[in-house]
């Protein structure tokens, strides 16, 4: 047995040597199609210079039925997209074009083939656009191969990114970082010590968001140090826990040990770290969240939470079923189009989206 | 009019209640009729479900599944579980897509991804049989570890730019392109499970050990190496499943299969193998993952509102167990 053991540590290190080792000798050259970044994107541009490009919304004959997979209506972000979709689609069809949308989602985030079953389902139904938020970068693929050889276009909405879909729609996950960096930054008047709490490892959004704060504390605020770095996993509870620990390590009683600010990766753990923070009384860091769910807005109004940066997914939704609308039409929709976003605070936390983003209806030609 | 009828009667006798009850019996009889009785019923809510394309789906899906549920069954006719199986998945998906990304041959990178799941799962029957820990306990470790190994491999990025030759050789589909080739390999791999349980020494050396280990080891059963060979063969089934999946997406994935250890379990529990364990076989637990994905499939094509998705499955599998019971008195009442 003692033999059976150690030849199977033997070819475990042959493994773990040959799997790293074939790492350095390829490394995944950064201009493989399969490897797509939309938020670095040269064919990318702003939602309302789009408008302005485009013009008004062409007036399509005929029915459509678009069908939208969103990754879990558990999470409120995403049951707001499918309104924001059905908002949009609710709207056009006013404006005359006869449009539906059929919204679903998966059975929570972890259930990546029961979403593919659902493309599946709507490219068997023949519906004349898909418009996907995978859970994965990949666990779509093989759905957006089969519908993009269906002839059905594929639209993209928000992460995880699917690197052979033609159309990329959603917030620059990068400027979200930045937008969060920018903030703090000049709250902490360019001194202080700063940690993140990341979401899920490997997620496009984690990554970028983490990114864009990273870079931008470096390149604008020298004086501000990013002490800590961990994972919660996008969970309210990790989150919690986590900025627990901190409060212990990081206590204020030196220059050293205080804890100035922390950058979550999204609201849900934003606001696990503000509950934490409820029973710390010897640090008072600003705390602030991405996607600007309604709680978290609360958050502010209570001022427990100091700042979100929203992408409103209703009005991205809207801009989903849009782009779809002006695929179909034959217009020239770009490869990454990216949706508007905002910091929330307390200065704004009761004007209404319409007003931050400065939101109006697209128009719809007329006959 | 009288000849049809007389017709009728003798195609309805062959169908007594008796030889139904028969069918019904045998565990794979009653698994069979289930799975028509579903098909038949999402076919009537929307005739969409019976097209080749959606078939193809439910085949698709029920291939990786069931190559996890034939392996774990080794684990729990052993009395034991393997959660490890879905990390195991993840790290033959890994460690392929590096191999396949550094240009290595594509026939020898599922050899090599064989062999990782026939380790790590062996590691699993080392920590068991050795270290003497219970199943649960040991596989809740290494699912832990093993998930990290598959973020620590890729850095937690996705290795992208798998060579379609790979994805060829599992992922292309015959018979006018309706059947996927991987549910014969899942076909093959069930067959050969199935004579190695029931037909070699070492399969009723592990029927034994799952039904009573105290017996088993005083009739002279080298315990250790059974569990060892029964959790190196469940992480084989994770390893397969693994590479299937790969060359399904065609980007290898650390954070890929978390949470397929729960599917794994419904659809071996809905095949019959009992959680106490030395029983179950490797065609029930098949069965059962195509049962279990062609009820997915099902409420899906029938546009069941996403939470009550949830309510339904759990109510097929809670039925599906107590059929079991249901059996054994239609048993009874037979003789």
């Amino acid at each position: 047995m003692k033999k059976f053991l150690s030849v199977m540590i033997m070819v475990f290190a042959v493994l773990s040597f040959a799997a790293c080792n074939g790492n350095q000798k390829d490394p995944i050259p950064t201009a493989d199609p399969t490897n797509f970044n939309p938020d670095a994107s040269s064919d990318a541009v702003n939602y309302y210079d789009l408008r302005d490009q485009l013009g008004a919304v062409p007036l399509l004959e005929g029915s459509y039925t678009f069908g939208g997979v969103a990754k879990a209506f558990e999470n409120e972000y995403w049951r707001t997209l499918k309104t924001g979709m059905e908002t949009g689609a609710a709207k056009f069809y006013e404006g005359g074009i006869n449009v539906t949308i059929d919204m679903r989602s998966a059975l929570g985030e972890g259930d990546q083939t029961g979403q593919l079953a659902i493309v599946q389902d709507m490219i068997t139904r023949n519906y004349d656009a898909i418009l996907v938020s995978p859970i994965t970068d990949g666990n779509l693929v093989p759905g957006v191969e089969d519908a993009l050889e269906a002839g059905i276009p594929v639209v993209n909405v928000n992460d995880g990114i699917v690197a052979i879909a033609p159309n990329f729609v959603g917030p620059n996950a990068y400027e979200n970082g930045v937008l969060a960096a920018n903030y703090i930054g000049e709250q902490l008047n360019g001194e202080g010590q700063v940690a993140i709490v990341t979401g899920m490892s490997g997620a496009f959004a984690a990554r970028q968001r983490t990114l864009g704060f990273k870079e931008t504390i470096e390149a604008n605020f020298p004086n501000i140090t990013v002490v800590e770095e961990q994972t919660a996993n996008w969970s309210r509870e990790e989150a919690r826990n986590l900025a627990n620990t901190w409060f212990t390590t990081y206590d204020g009683s030196t220059p050293e040990k205080t804890l100035d600010a922390i950058f979550c990766n999204n609201d849900t753990m934003a606001l696990g770290v503000v509950e934490a923070n409820e029973a710390n009384d010897n640090v008072d860091p600003i705390i602030v969240g991405v996607d600007g769910i309604s709680e978290a807005y609360d958050a502010i109004r209570d001022g427990k939470l100091d700042a979100t940066v929203d992408s409103f997914p209703l009005f991205k939704g809207q801009i989903a079923v849009e782009m779809a609308i002006r695929i179909l039409a034959g217009q020239a929709v770009p490869r990454v189009v990216h949706t508007p976003q905002a910091l929330i605070t307390t200065a704004n936390v009761d004007q209404a989206a319409t007003d931050i983003i400065q939101w109006t209806d697209p128009q719809i030609q007329t006959k | 009019m009288s000849k049809v009828n007389q017709m009728m009667k003798n195609v309805l006798k062959k169908f007594t209640w008796n030889n139904i009850k028969q069918a019904m019996a045998s565990r794979e009889g009653l698994l069979i009729i289930s799975i028509f009785i579903i098909v038949g019923v999402f076919t009537i809510i929307d005739s969409v479900y019976i097209m080749p394309r959606n078939i193809v789906n439910i085949l698709e899906q029920s291939v990786v599944n069931g190559f996890l549920a034939v392996g774990i069954t080794f684990a729990i006719v052993l009395a034991g579980i393997d959660l490890s199986i879905g990390s195991i998945y993840a790290l033959s998906i890994v460690f392929v897509s590096k191999f396949l990304v550094g240009g290595m041959n594509p026939f020898l990178a599922i050899g090599l991804g064989i062999l990782v799941g026939a380790i790590f799962g062996g590691f699993n029957g080392v920590l068991i049989s050795k270290l003497k820990l219970q199943p649960f306990i040991a596989t809740l470790g290494t699912m832990s570890i093993y998930r990290g190994i598959a973020y620590i491999v890729t850095n937690g990025n996705p290795v992208l730019g798998i060579p379609t030759e790979y994805r060829q050789i599992l992922n292309s589909n015959t018979f006018g392109s309706i059947v996927p080739v991987s549910i014969f390999l899942l076909i093959a791999f069930v067959i050969f499970t199935q004579i190695v349980l029931k037909k070699t020494r070492p399969g009723t050396y592990i029927y034994s050990v799952g039904g009573n280990e105290e017996s088993a080891f005083l009739s002279g059963i080298k315990i250790d190496r059974i569990k060892i060979l029964g959790y190196a063969i469940s992480g084989i089934g994770g390893a397969i499943a693994g590479m299937i999946l790969l060359a399904q997406l065609g980007t290898g994935e650390p954070i890929a299969g978390s949470g397929a250890e729960l599917n794994a379990i419904a659809a071996t529990a809905i095949g019959g193998t009992s959680l106490a364990g030395g029983k179950g076989s490797p065609i029930a637990a098949f069965l059962g993952a195509i049962l279990l994905s062609a009820l997915k499939v099902g409420l899906i094509v029938a546009m069941v509102p996403t939470f009550w998705q949830y309510v339904a499955t759990g109510a097929i599998i809670i039925v599906a167990a107590s059929v079991e019971i249901i059996q054994k008195r239609l048993k009874s009442s037979t003789t």
